[in-house]
C-alpha cells in the first residue's frame, strides 16, 4: 500500500529553510497537489520524496516503512517511484521507445515482456507511429508523453510530477491537463504534483495542499480551497479575490468601515470571534443591479449591499470585468458580471454578495 | 548503522544534490580523483617554494636576495617586461581589428580568415620563430635576399635575432588568443546599441569609437593580459631567437640556471615572481572581465546588421591577408621549402628538389624516431588520462556531489597561472627525489603534460557538463538505475563531443609542448619538440621542417576530425 506519511519534514539551503515542519498525509491511490508560489519550497519537497536530497529533520515513510530521515535514505533508484520533470528530461540520445524500454532494464523481464510493455504504453500516450523517433524530432507535448509513458511503464508505486506542464503552451496545457488526470483514473497511482498553477491544481488533483514559505498552509479537495479558504494567502493565491480586513463582531458579523457591516461566512478555525479578520469575496460571486428596488428586494434577503460608482470596466465576450469604487469607503471591487447586461463607466450601481460568500480568513 | 557513519552522511546530504553515501561504489572513485588533483597541483609548486626557502641552514631569503641583485637576472626581468608588454599591446591591435573586422563589418572571406587565426593558433611559437629565423636572419634570410636582390643593396633589411624581431614573431602567435576573446564579445554587442548611437547623428567610424570600442574595453584589457601572461611563458621563441643575440628573458635565465652547473635553488627563487606576477594578472583579468554593468555584452545579443566598408573591402582584405601572410603563409612556406629541397635558401627548382630530408628524418637520424615515438605515446596517454580525470572533477564540481566540490575547480585551473617551465622546475625538483623518482622516464613528462593542461580539459569537460541538464540523470535514477549506471547509460554518451573536444585539446596541447619538457628530457625521453630546440644547435633545417610540419598536420588533422565529430567551432570554444 502507497500510503505516504510525511512528518516534520524540513530542509535547510545555507540557513534559510526550503522546507519548514511539513506534515502531509497522502491515501493510497489518490492524487495530491503540491500548490504554491516560487519559492515556497514544493519543489524541494517533491525531491526530498523521491530521494534526491536528504532531510535535516522529520521523516517519510511509505506503507509505515521510513524511506528518507536525517540518519537513512533509500537512494531514489530503490524507491519504486517515476518522476516527471519540467525539463520533460527525454533523452535526446535514445529514441521514444528505448526511453521507455529504459527503465525496464531493472527489472527482471524478457526482451519480449519489454516490449510488449512498451508497445502498451506508447499506445495508452498515443505515441505508438513516433517510437523511432528522437527527441530532437518531437513537439514539446509529444515529449512529455514519452516522459509520462517512461514513468509509468516501470508501474511505481507513487508517481511525482514537477511542473510537468509549464514548458508547454496554453492550448496543450490544457488538453494534457486532462490526460493526466485520466490517466491517472486508469492506472490509480499514488500522485503527488507540484504546481504554480492553481487551476492546474483544480483539474487534476484528488486534493491541494497549499505551501507558503515551506509550509502547509491548507489541504483540502480544490472546491473546498476555493471557497473556503482559511487564509488570506490561500484566498489570494487560488483564483481571484476580493479581500476586504475589518473587525469581527461575533462569528457572522463584520464591521469593515464606519456605517458599513456585513454578513460574513464564519471561519471555524479562527481562534476568536472577535479581533482583525478578512474576508474573501469571490469576483464571480458578486451580483450587479442598478435599479435600487431590486437592491433593496436582495437587501431583505439578507444580501450584503455594497453602493458605488463604476470606475472601469472590460469587456471580455464571455464576461466583464467590473472595478467599482465604494467611495466614501476606501475599498474598490472587482466584479465578473454578465456580458448581457453591460454597465457604464462613471454610472452608480448596487453590488450585493450574500453572506455566505463572504468567507472570512485570517488576516495574513 | 554505526553513528559517526550517519554523522558523515548527514553532513554531505546537505550538499543539495543526491546524498552520497559510503555504500554508493562510486564514491571512492570521486575521493581518488579529487585527491589526485589537489596532490598534482600542490606537489611541485611547495617544492619549489621549499627549495627556493630552504638552504642547509634552514629558512634562507639569499636566494630572492641573489636574484634581485644579480645585474644579469635584472636584466632578464626588465627584458621580459618590455618584450610582455609590447607584444601585449600589439597583439591586442591586431587581435581586435581582426576580430572586429570578422564579426562586424561585411568582409569577404572570414571563413577562411577565421581558419588562418586558427591556423597561427595551432603553430608551435618555437615553430614559428624557427622559420622566421629562416626568413628574416640577417644573412641567409629569404626576405633579405630578396630585398638585395630588388635593391641591388649589400645590406639586410631584416634581422630577426634582434628584441623587435623577437617581439615581432611573439605577436604573430599571441594576437589568437585576443582574437578569439573578443571575436566572442562583438558577437554579442547588439546593433541595437549601435543603430541607437547612429540615430543621434553620429557616423559608423565614431559609433565604433564611442559605442562598440568601450563596450569591448573589458575584453581588450583581458585580451591584453592573456597575450602579456602567454608571452610572459614563452620559452622556444626567446630562447631561438633572443639568446643568440644574447637576450636573456626570464624564461631563458631559468633554463640557464638549468645548465650545467645546474642551480635548482636559484632556478627555484627566479620562479616564484613570476609565478606571483602571473597569479595576479589572471585574478586581474578575472574581474575585468566578470565586472557587471556590461549587461548587454551577455545578453541575446539582438540584431546584429554588418558595417559595409565599401570601397574599403579590398584594401582592408589585402592588409588582413598580409598579417596572416606574416603568421602563416610565409612561415608554413619556408618550412616546406626547407623540407623538400637539398639548399633550402637556394629556389626550389627541379634539381633543388628532394626527400632526402623525409627518409633522413624518419629512418636515418638518431633521435626522431623515439622522440616521435615518445610525442604521440605521451600525447594519446596524456590525453586519455587527462580526460578522463577533468571529466571526474568537472562532475564533481558541476553537480556538487560533496561538501566544497566547487573549491576544486580552483586546483583544476591553477595550472593556469603556472608558466611551463615554472611546473618544470616544480616538478623536477618535486620527483628526482624519493618517493617518487620519475626524473629520466617520460612520466615526469606525462605529469608536466597532465597538469599543464589540466585547465583547458576542465573548462572544456565543465562547460560540456554545464549543457547537460540535471534532470536527465535524475530522470534514470528514480527510475531504477544507479549513479554508475546513470553514468554510463545516459551522462557520458550525452557528453561524447564535448569530452572528445577536450581530448584533441589536451592531445594537440601535449605534442607541442617545449617549455616544460625541455628541462625534463632525459636522452631517452625526448620529445619532437625537444628535438627540434636541439637540432636548432646542429643546423638540421631540413630535419627540423620535417617534424615542424609532422605536428602541424597531426594538430590540423586532430582539429578537422573533432569538428566533424562535434560540428562546433574550435577556435570559438577554446579559451
Amino acid at each position: 500500500m502507497a500510503i505516504v506519511s510525511i512528518r516534520g519534514l524540513t530542509k535547510k539551503f545555507t540557513d534559510a529553510a526550503a522546507v519548514d515542519d511539513l506534515h502531509l498525509e497522502i491515501a493510497d491511490g489518490e492524487f495530491v497537489s503540491l500548490l504554491g508560489p516560487s519559492g515556497c519550497g514544493k519543489t524541494t519537497t517533491l525531491r526530498l520524496i523521491a530521494g534526491f536530497l536528504q532531510p535535516d529533520a522529520g521523516e517519510i515513510c511509505v506503507g509505515g516503512g521510513v524511506i528518507s530521515s536525517p540518519s537513512h535514505l533509500v537512494p531514489p533508484e530503490r524507491r519504486n517511484m517515476s518522476m516527471i520533470f519540467q525539463s520533460y528530461a527525454v533523452w535526446p540520445h535514445m529514441t521514444v521507445a528505448q526511453n521507455v524500454a529504459y527503465g525496464l532494464k531493472f527489472k527482471k523481464l524478457t526482451k519480449q515482456q519489454i516490449d510488449a510493455k512498451v508497445t502498451k504504453l506508447l499506445g495508452v500516450v498515443h505515441l505508438s507511429e513516433l517510437k523511432d523517433r528522437y527527441s530532437s524530432e518531437l513537439s514539446g507535448g509529444q515529449q512529455q508523453r514519452v516522459a509520462l509513458a517512461r514513468a509509468l511503464v516501470v508501474e511505481p508505486q507513487i508517481l511525482l510530477m514537477d511542473e510537468p506542464l509549464s514548458n508547454l503552451d496554453a492550448n496543450l496545457r490544457e488538453e494534457m491537463r486532462f490526460e493526466i488526470r485520466r490517466l491517472h483514473e486508469e492506472f490509480a497511482i499514488t500522485t503527488v504534483y507540484v504546481t504554480h498553477d492553481q487551476a492546474e491544481a483544480m483539474a487534476t488533483s484528488d486534493r491541494i495542499a497549499v505551501l507558503d514559505r515551506g509550509q502547509i498552509v491548507q489541504v483540502g479537495r480544490p472546491a473546498e480551497i476555493f471557497d473556503h479558504p482559511k487564509t488570506r494567502f490561500v484566498a489570494e493565491f487560488v483564483g481571484k479575490a476580493n479581500i476586504l480586513c475589518g473587525r469581527l463582531d461575533g462569528a457572522s458579523r463584520m464591521r469593515i468601515a464606519e456605517r458599513l457591516e456585513i454578513g460574513v461566512m464564519p471561519n471555524p478555525d479562527l481562534a476568536s470571534t472577535t479581533g482583525e479578520a478578512a474576508i474573501c469575496l469571490r469576483p464571480h460571486n458578486i451580483v450587479l443591479t442598478a435599479v435600487q428596488s431590486e437592491a433593496e428586494t436582495l437587501a431583505r434577503q439578507d444580501y450584503n449591499v455594497f453602493s458605488g460608482v463604476v470606475q472601469r470596466r472590460i469587456y471580455f465576450g464571455e464576461s466583464a470585468d467590473y472595478t467599482i469604487d465604494l467611495a466614501p469607503h476606501p475599498f474598490t471591487l472587482r466584479v465578473v458580471g454578465s456580458p448581457s447586461k453591460l454597465y457604464d463607466k462613471g454610472q452608480r450601481i448596487f453590488a450585493l454578495a450574500r453572506p455566505e460568500h463572504c468567507v472570512v480568513v485570517s488576516n495574513h | 548503522m554505526p553513528v559517526s557513519q550517519t554523522d558523515t552522511l548527514g553532513r554531505l546530504g546537505q550538499t543539495g544534490w543526491a546524498a552520497l553515501r559510503f555504500k554508493d561504489p562510486t564514491f571512492p572513485v570521486w575521493i581518488g580523483a579529487a585527491l589526485l588533483l589537489v596532490f598534482l597541483m600542490l606537489f611541485p609548486l611547495g617544492a619549489i617554494f621549499r627549495a627556493s626557502l630552504w638552504g642547509d641552514t634552514g629558512l634562507t631569503f639569499s636566494r630572492y636576495l641573489e636574484v634581485f641583485t644579480n645585474e644579469q637576472s635584472l636584466t632578464a626581468i626588465w627584458n621580459t617586461l618590455i618584450i610582455s608588454i609590447s607584444v601585449g599591446v600589439l597583439a591586442v591591435i591586431i587581435g581586435a581589428l581582426l576580430a572586429w573586422l570578422v564579426t562586424r563589418t561585411d568582409l569577404p572571406w572570414k571563413k577562411s580568415i577565421r581558419a588562418l587565426v586558427m591556423a597561427s593558433f595551432v603553430t608551435p611559437p618555437f615553430l614559428g620563430a624557427f622559420a622566421w629565423t629562416l626568413l628574416a636572419g640577417p644573412n641567409a634570410g629569404a626576405l633579405n635576399k630578396l630585398y638585395r636582390a630588388v635593391t641591388g643593396s649589400e645590406e639586410a633589411i631584416f634581422n630577426i635575432f634582434t628584441m623587435p624581431g623577437l617581439i615581432f614573431v611573439m605577436t604573430l602567435y599571441s594576437f589568437p588568443f585576443v582574437f578569439s576573446m573578443i571575436a566572442n564579445v562583438c558577437e554579442l554587442i547588439s546593433s541595437d546599441l549601435e543603430d541607437a548611437a547612429e540615430i543621434l547623428g553620429a557616423n559608423k567610424w565614431r559609433t565604433a569609437w564611442t559605442v562598440t570600442l568601450p563596450l569591448a574595453l573589458p575584453a581588450l584589457i583581458g585580451g591584453f593580459i592573456l597575450a602579456f601572461l602567454h608571452s610572459l611563458s614563452l620559452f622556444g621563441a626567446p630562447a631561438i631567437l633572443g639568446l643568440p643575440a644574447g637576450l636573456h628573458t626570464i624564461t631563458t635565465q631559468i633554463w640557464t640556471l638549468f645548465q650545467y652547473p645546474p642551480r635548482l635553488d636559484m632556478a627555484a627563487a627566479f620562479s616564484v615572481p613570476l609565478l606571483l606576477a602571473t597569479m595576479v594578472l589572471i585574478v586581474a583579468q578575472k574581474k575585468i572581465l566578470g565586472r557587471k554593468g556590461y549587461s548587454t555584452v551577455g545578453g541575446k545579443g539582438g540584431q546584429k546588421r554588418l558595417i559595409r566598408l565599401g570601397w574599403g573591402r579590398v584594401p582592408v582584405l589585402l592588409f588582413v591577408l598580409g598579417i596572416l601572410s606574416l603568421s602563416v603563409f610565409l612561415p608554413y612556406w619556408i618550412l616546406l621549402k626547407a623540407a623538400l629541397s637539398k639548399a633550402w635558401a637556394l629556389p626550389l627548382t627541379w634539381d633543388n628538389f628532394t626527400l632526402h630530408n623525409l627518409s633522413f628524418t624518419f629512418f636515418e637520424y638518431g633521435d626522431t624516431q623515439l622522440a616521435i615515438y615518445n610525442t604521440f605515446k605521451l600525447g594519446l596517454i596524456t590525453a586519455t588520462v587527462g580526460t578522463l580525470l577533468a571529466t571526474l572533477i568537472a562532475y564533481i564540481t558541476n553537480r556538487n556531489l560533496f561538501r566544497g566540490a566547487r573549491y576544486l575547480s580552483f586546483f583544476a585551473l591553477a595550472p593556469l597561472v603556472i608558466p611551463g617551465i615554472v611546473l618544470a622546475v616544480g616538478l623536477f625538483i618535486a620527483y628526482t627525489r624519493p618517493p617518487l623518482v620519475l626524473y629520466g622516464t617520460i612520466w615526469i613528462l606525462f605529469v608536466a603534460f597532465l597538469t599543464k593542461e589540466m585547465p583547458i580539459g576542465f573548462s572544456q569537460a565543465e562547460s560540456t557538463f554545464k549543457s547537460i541538464h540535471p534532470e536527465l540523470e535524475d530522470a534514470s535514477r528514480i527510475i531504477g538505475a544507479n549513479r554508475l549506471t546513470t553514468l554510463k547509460d545516459i551522462t557520458a554518451p550525452l557528453a561524447r563531443s564535448g569530452l572528445i573536444a577536450a581530448w584533441s585539446f589536451i592531445f594537440i596541447g601535449v605534442i607541442r609542448e617545449l617549455s616544460a619538457a625541455i628541462l625534463l628530457f632525459a636522452p631517452q625521453s625526448k620529445v619532437v619538440s625537444v628535438v627540434i630546440f636541439d637540432l636548432k644547435e646542429e643546423g638540421q633545417i631540413g630535419v627540423i621542417a620535417v617534424l615542424g610540419i609532422l605536428l602541424l598536420l597531426v594538430s590540423f588533422a586532430v582539429i578537422i576530425t573533432v569538428q566533424r565529430l562535434a560540428g562546433r567551432d574550435v577556435v570559438a570554444t577554446r579559451e
